[in-house]
């Protein structure tokens, strides 16, 4: 699956977890800020994301302050999925 | 203006199953916070809790309890009711008579049976025998029906307030001329329900909870109940006296479901409503009950809603460093502490307070002190942007 | 007691926009759900993530604040978000304690309502929250009365609000409160069997100490927790006695279960031959806080002069200037409210 189609499934399960009514994937653009303006999510959903990220993608993300950071974009999550997967392969083959 | 008087105590928390009991506690810097032990949960020994070591069965007993579908957090508040009411000392008459109100808050209410909600909720062809008490009301039922309290029964919800909102309510219904008198409190007990909703936050602490400290990590949570009886100076003629209440406040932060606003506004507005309800100026405060879960979030705004309001912020301790945060009984539990205060003229150790947080720079009582006090404010701030102070005063 | 001046509600007849009464609409399921409409004033941003009896509370309060402003929140909720609790739960067993999502506990709690309210209008002040079963509005209307008595210029917004929920329904069920056979709304006070029909909605009030402009008045009020109808009879005697003059309607809350007829009828045979009496659970179903409806149909009688003929019982006065509420819950909680029309 390529980078689009991922973020695409991405923007679907935050759209799910946070039950953004009347929010498309389309309108969810790749820089768009998450928190406080943009997307205008709070604290509360910051922490549905961390749950959302172990449960869809078996990442965890243990520091809030780390969250903050990985959970600020579209771009910025799909780094940290991709590093993560990276990581987990490199671990398989070991 | 008549005053609001207190002429009965009861109280049963982590550090002690009575009035006595708490006090030595307070005073040796006692914590009564550990492992939990009564019930299975994945966090039993990852986190600490504040936890009364009686089985239910136990409680049942003390209490004559032999009805089906009593809960937890019905006995905890069964036995510090107990206690005011005999503390106080009233007839049937006076209990059974319609100006006699009963008004309590708690948060979980037979919701403390989780194991037995989850199968009557979506497994049990026949309900359970807590299948009638799930409902936080059905506390205050039980009692009413125990006691045939004649008059108004109510129940508050409002997060960690409750109970402080409860105490204002029969204090109210005394001065509005609703009661004559009012046995006033709260309860709550642990469950895993509120463990798991609680850490799903990530707002507990692993370790002992360091109140108004700048590495304090989280809150413990608590159990416990407490109730007050509450009634006019003069019509308190020949009972014991432990102190007016003199000043109460219900205000709204109105920011986040969960979290306090950057000024504090919600805590500010409380504690300065109060203090005009109780008609003092700021510097007339001697010493603050905080609210002081130890979240980052609370103690920070606590203490910056403090610094706004005291030019020079009095003498203040978090006994939830004692007892851990208990939630609908907070308000109450700490209500009976600041009687202690008054009628000791003492102060109680903040615990494991090691270093001032950066950004507000206050350092709570770290010591057991004796200390002149006339007036003596308590604070309960909750979920909701709920915040409610209290002001009790030396009669 | 204080001046009712704009109300909104939300129940199983259309009653939030155009107000009709008249046709009793037939339930499925045996189930009285509300008709959820669409709310005005509440950011979608929140409104995402709110069970049913928070978005029903919070939108009939936002269906008034939208131009008001009140000086205080107080609704009365006995169930708060039992579902979002209930989810909750379920999430912790099927992760078992694992890393669970916050929203349902945080959204569950009873305060969630007021709460959120305060939030959205940004609002400082009195934010209370009462959940005593069958006496929850009743303590949010004492309360409110002492606020005003207190501080006599302000004003507040006050109600009731019940989800049905599907996990509460079997809860209560369970214990035995409803019916099992299939009944019809219009055929509920034959009052053959144990069990009622559940309800939901949401009643919310602006009031204050101004009787310009009122729509009506909540007199007084009287709370009552006994099994005995006698001993309820008898305050119902001094409530009258308190509140002297004819009662033009009879608002009761029977609701066909035929263990609580009692109360009904001790209560009733107080009554003259010249009141009207009348019913109102067959058109909003059985619920902690439907004694709000109660006042909001109250209020709907007094401002219209009519009250359509499915909810008579005996017909008497044409001309409504007082009417008695009386309602129970489960046969634990009683209640008398007398709202009268202001001249």
């Amino acid at each position: 699956m390529d980078r689009e189609q991922e973020k695409l499934i991405l923007k679907q399960h935050i759209i799910k977890y946070l039950n953004l009514l009347h929010v498309t994937p389309e309108e969810i653009t790749d820089d768009m800020p998450m928190f406080r303006e943009g997307l205008g999510l709070d604290s509360i959903d910051s922490i549905e994301m961390v749950v959302m990220m172990e449960r869809e993608y078996g990442l965890k993300i243990e520091n809030p302050k780390d969250g903050r950071e990985i959970l600020q974009t579209i771009n910025s999550m799909m780094d940290f999925i991709e590093k993560g997967r990276a990581a987990k392969a490199a671990e398989e083959k070991a | 203006m008549s005053k609001i008087v207190v002429t009965g105590i009861g109280i049963i928390s982590p550090i002690g199953n009575s009035v006595a009991e708490n006090r030595a506690a307070l005073q040796a810097g006692k914590s009564g916070l550990t492992s939990l032990e009564l019930f299975a949960t994945r966090y039993a020994t990852l986190l600490k809790f504040g936890e009364i070591k009686i089985t239910n069965e136990d409680f049942k007993q003390q209490l004559g309890v032999t009805t089906k579908g009593v809960t937890r957090t019905t006995l905890l508040a069964l036995y510090a009711f107990v206690q005011a009411i005999e503390d106080r000392g009233f007839t049937n008459e006076e209990l059974q008579s319609s100006d006699t109100a009963l008004i309590n808050g708690n948060t979980i209410g037979g919701m403390s049976e989780s194991e037995n909600l989850y199968l009557d909720a979506n497994k049990n062809e026949v309900g359970s025998e807590y299948i009638s008490s799930y409902n936080l009301g059905t506390v205050n039922m039980y009692i009413q029906q125990r006691y045939k309290i004649g008059g108004v029964v109510n129940t508050f919800n409002t997060a960690c307030s409750s109970s402080a909102n409860a105490i204002a309510y029969g204090a109210r219904l005394i001065k509005n001329g609703f009661a004559k008198r009012a046995i006033v409190g709260g309860t709550d007990s642990l469950a895993k329900f509120t463990i798991n909703g609680f850490n799903s936050l990530g707002i507990l602490s692993s370790s002992l909870c360091k109140p108004f400290d700048a590495e304090r990590s989280g809150l413990n949570l608590g159990e416990g109940a407490a109730f007050l009886v509450l009634e006019k100076e003069e019509d308190a003629k020949g009972k014991k006296i432990y102190a007016e209440v003199s000043g109460w406040a219900n205000t709204n932060d109105a920011f986040h479901p969960s979290s306090l606003s950057d000024n504090g506004d919600g805590p500010y507005l409380a504690m300065k409503e109060a203090l005009e309800i109780a008609k003092l100026k700021p510097e007339k405060i001697g010493f603050v009950n905080a609210h002081g879960t130890a979240t980052e979030n609370n103690d920070e705004k606590e203490s910056v809603a403090m610094k706004r309001l005291f030019e020079k912020v009095p003498a203040f301790a978090s006994t939830k460093s004692n007892t851990g945060h208990t939630l609908g009984a907070a308000g109450a539990i700490e209500a009976v502490f600041c009687i202690l205060n008054l009628m000791h003229q003492e102060v109680y150790a903040n615990l494991r307070f090691e270093k001032t947080i950066e950004t507000t720079g206050l350092t709570p009582v770290t010591e057991y002190t004796k200390m002149n006090l006339e007036h003596v404010m308590s604070n309960s701030f909750g979920f909701g942007g709920n915040c409610s102070s209290l002001i009790f005063s030396k009669v | 007691m204080f001046y009712i001046h704009q109300s909104s509600c939300i129940s199983h007849q259309p009653t939030f926009n155009e107000v009709d009464l008249e046709d009793l609409k037939p339930i499925e399921n045996n189930l009285v759900h509300a008709i959820e409409p669409k709310y005005e004033n509440v950011p979608l941003g929140q409104l995402r993530r709110m069970g049913r009896a928070l978005r029903m509370g919070v939108g009939t309060c936002m269906k008034l604040l939208g131009t008001n402003k009140v000086d205080g929140l107080l609704i009365g909720t006995a169930n708060g978000g039992i579902e979002d609790s209930i989810m909750f739960l379920n999430q912790i067993h099927d992760y078992e304690e694992g890393r669970l999502t916050p929203t349902a506990f945080v959204q569950s709690t009873y305060n969630a309502i007021a709460g959120m309210v305060g939030m959205i209008t940004v609002n400082h002040g009195y934010n209370a929250t009462h959940v005593h079963r069958g006496h929850a509005f009743e303590n949010v209307a004492l309360d409110a009365a002492m606020l005003l008595k207190e501080n006599p210029d302000n004003c507040y917004l006050i109600g009731g609000v019940d989800e049905i929920s599907v996990k509460n329904h079997r809860l209560v069920s369970l214990a035995g409160w409803y019916r099992h056979d299939n009944v019809s709304n219009a055929d509920l006070y034959k009052g053959i069997a144990p069990g009622t029909l559940p309800g939901e909605g949401s009643a919310m009030f602006i009031v204050n100490n101004k009787s310009d402009n009122a729509k009506a008045k909540l007199t007084s009020l009287r709370m009552v927790n006994s099994f005995d109808e006698n001993v309820v009879k008898e305050q119902l005697n001094l409530f009258l006695k308190d509140n002297p003059g004819k009662i033009d309607l009879f608002l009761q809350g029977e609701n066909g279960d035929n263990r609580l007829l009692k109360y009904y009828t001790a209560c009733e045979g107080l009554m003259t031959n010249e009141t009207t009496a009348a019913r109102f659970k067959h058109a909003f179903g059985e619920f902690q806080t439907v004694s709000a409806l109660a006042v909001w149909l109250a209020n709907y009688v007094l401002q219209n002069q009519k009250l359509p003929e499915h909810f008579i019982k005996k017909n008497s006065t044409t001309e409504f200037k007082r009417i008695l509420i009386y309602n129970n819950y489960q046969g634990a909680q009683h209640s008398f409210m007398l709202v009268e029309r202001v001249k």
